[in-house]
């Protein structure tokens, strides 16, 4: 008989300790700038979905000290921020026409209503599919590329990922899986989610031979 | 020691560091007025004629007034910049040295406890403050800010004109140009300027979409008599981006009205665009016809000697000396407009300043890297492949044959070793790109080429070639 699994992902919050920086600090220490009372910043983070802009923006969110208004690209809609607001704005090319005005009108209103403007995308901005006034305004904001992780990095991602998860990773795994998996973040916590959930249910501790048979699909999922 | 002595220190100074006509607007109209020694802390005080100067110095020059007073008073010296008390008469821009003794305004008290008094003096809503915040004007856009060239000198001369003359010369003065080539800036200076010139003059500068939200207020609230008193009250108005009228019928409408209403009385109008008149969509036929009764100017995109001098004008605000190389490739990279060309200095300073660095042309490569998008580019095996086999001139099919030689083999490893460093795919799906080999080949690869580089300068730079042209 399967054992049933109880779906509860442990849920961490995103803050900016545990995001694991690598190459990014500069983009961490601008991020909390912005957080701060009064501050005016224009920042723009992009990389491809997993490169972790998304835990920045909420991370940005939770730990702001001013009024703060978090918008995703797809639903933002009109807005309006009220002067001091700290504006996150997630996937800007999502952005339909009436929502991509209201950015426009925040950006001019920065400098007289103080607002700080941390947007997010998958695209530089020299390749953002936005109407050319708005995109400009972005290109020149300080901008920021979200650096991928090396290996190293990425081992100690998964390790404490797999703490949190109250799995007892031993290091021989995460090579394996590093050697043998794809290696941009998203498609390695994946693997380390489905090897917990079979652990789980197959009562058998998080093993190479298991990691192996995981990873060969050999399980039902 | 006093604050007057200091005083005519850093006039001297700013003398020499600023142009003349820096130094004769906003430096000379400042003076001091009170000074006191307070637990180790000297402290003085500026007075700055109007806002707008105050906004300016404390913008460009306080820090170098601070710097200043250290180097003069050898120790911290606390400057506070503040507006004349309300009521007192205008005073002369000339040195004054009255120590412990009330100036001419009633309200002594203030100099008698100079710790508190500055910072009051500063939160007094004063009404010349209050009434430059009306304009909606930035007070870092001047004429003097503005890099000239012969992409805007003509747009340039057309708004110096009317700023002497508004509301005579040309009216209006329609300025068109593309996106982030500095219209906005072109007419804040003219405002800025109509202000230096006649401090009383009723400015305001409104982006048409805040127009447009105005016309909407003045509908929802009934307020219309409000509304185009409010308009028809301005000496100058300015107003950014009319392309975004299009289609609002009411908001034209008005516009028109209040246009109308501001050219009889001889006040003036300086609109800008994204296009040529004629060429604005959704705009009324009559709107567009009285937009040709004063001055049509263009502003074209700047030529590459005028974006350099535009990047060193800029650095130089922030106090920066930029080498000829660095705003060179700056300004090679960013062609189509002012706005993302300023942004691209804004990362190299940032950039140098978080990582503690001299700005060279290696860190302003690197530091550029994250507007070009160098390290997230999608870059797929098969490229990988081809790159490596055009650039060690091999068939792209040695990469997947069974050869060994020493000339296929090498390079099949450098391309293996690209592979895994500029792409997310795993090993095995690596090896099996390369003729189905095992995923150890690729990792004896990777840990191959990994220590020959280290050794072996040419297969250095043939990898530094290699990713550079992969990242693009």
């Amino acid at each position: 008989m399967q054992q049933l699994i109880l779906d509860i992902r442990p849920d961490t919050p995103k803050r900016f300790g545990n995001f694991v920086a690598g190459a990014n600090a500069e983009v961490l220490a601008r991020l909390e700038a912005a957080t701060r009372a009064d501050a005016v910043e224009t920042l723009y983070l992009y990389g491809p979905p997993g490169s972790g802009r998304s835990h920045l923006l909420e991370a940005t969110r939770r730990e702001s000290q001013r009024p703060t208004l978090h918008l995703a690209g797809a639903t933002a809609g009109d807005f309006d921020p009220a002067p001091g607001t700290l504006l996150l704005v997630d996937d800007v090319e999502q952005l339909d026409e009436t929502a991509q005005i209201a950015l426009f009108r925040a950006f001019n209103a920065a400098r007289r209503d103080r607002l700080a403007l941390v947007l997010a995308g998958r695209e530089a901005p020299l390749r953002l599919p936005l109407r050319e006034d708005l995109r400009t305004r972005v290109g020149s904001a300080l901008v920021f590329e979200i650096k991928p992780l090396s290996d190293a990095e990425k081992a100690h991602t998964l390790l404490t990922q797999a703490q949190a998860r109250g799995m007892r990773l031993e290091a021989d795994l995460v090579d394996y899986l590093l050697r043998h998996g794809r290696r941009d973040l998203p498609s390695l916590l994946a693997v380390l989610d489905a090897l917990d959930a079979a652990s789980l249910e197959r009562k058998r501790p998080p093993t190479l031979p298991l990691l192996r048979e995981v990873m060969q699909g050999a399980l039902p999922l | 020691m006093n604050s007057s002595a200091f005083w005519t220190v850093c006039l001297n100074r700013f003398e020499q560091e600023l142009s003349q006509q820096q130094f004769q607007t906003w430096i000379k109209t400042l003076r001091t007025e009170d000074a006191a020694h307070d637990n180790g802390t000297q402290r003085v005080r500026v007075i700055a004629p109007n806002r707008f100067v105050l906004q300016w110095v404390r913008e460009r020059y306080l820090r170098r007034i601070e710097e200043l007073g250290q180097e003069y008073f050898d120790t911290p010296v606390s400057i506070t910049l503040t507006l004349p008390e309300a009521g007192s008469a205008p005073q002369p821009a000339v040195v004054v040295n009255k120590p412990a003794v009330a100036p001419t305004a009633p309200t002594a008290p203030e100099v008698a406890t100079p710790v508190e008094s500055p910072i009051v003096a500063l939160q007094q809503p004063l009404p010349e403050a209050a009434a430059y915040d009306k304009t909606r004007l930035n007070a870092d856009f001047t004429f003097d800010t503005l890099v000239t060239g012969r992409a805007n000198d003509l747009a340039r001369a057309a708004a110096m004109q009317v700023s002497q003359n508004p509301g005579v010369s040309y009216n209006p003065l329609f300025v068109y140009g593309g996106v982030g080539l500095g219209k906005t800036h072109l007419i804040h200076a003219l405002g800025n300027e109509v202000l230096r010139r006649n401090p009383r003059a009723i400015v305001r500068y409104v982006h048409a979409e805040d127009y447009y939200a105005d016309v909407v207020r003045a509908y929802q609230q009934k307020s219309f008599d409000v509304f185009k008193r409010y308009y028809r009250s301005l000496d100058l108005l300015l107003i950014d981006d009319i392309q975004f009228f299009n289609n609002k019928n009411r908001t034209q409408e008005e516009f028109f009205h209040a246009f109308n209403a501001l050219t009889e009385a001889k006040k003036q109008i300086v609109i800008t665009c994204d296009t040529y008149p004629k060429d604005i969509q959704g705009l009324e036929d009559r709107l567009i016809s009285r937009f040709d009764w004063g001055l049509t100017v263009q502003i074209e995109p700047p030529e590459l000697e005028m974006r350099v001098a535009i990047l060193n004008k800029k650095a130089e605000s922030e106090r920066i000396r930029l080498s000829e190389d660095v705003a060179f490739l700056i300004a090679k990279n960013l062609r189509s407009n002012v706005r993302e060309l300023e942004g691209a200095l804004k990362k190299v300073l940032a950039f140098a300043r978080f990582h503690g660095r001299d700005i060279s042309l290696e860190l302003a490569k690197e530091a550029l890297k994250d507007l070009l998008g160098a390290y997230n580019r999608q870059i797929s095996l098969d490229t990988i492949q081809k790159t490596v086999a055009d650039y060690y001139k091999i068939k792209v099919a040695d990469m997947y044959s069974k050869k060994r030689t020493r000339a296929i083999a090498r390079p099949r490893q450098v391309a293996m070793w690209l592979a895994k460093e500029l792409t997310p795919e795993s090993y095995p799906a690596i090896g099996d790109a390369f003729g189905g080999r095992d995923h150890t080949t690729v990792l004896h690869a990777y840990r191959t080429i990994s220590e020959l580089r280290l050794g072996d300068h040419g297969l250095n730079h043939d990898l530094h070639v290699l990713t550079q042209v992969l990242r693009g």
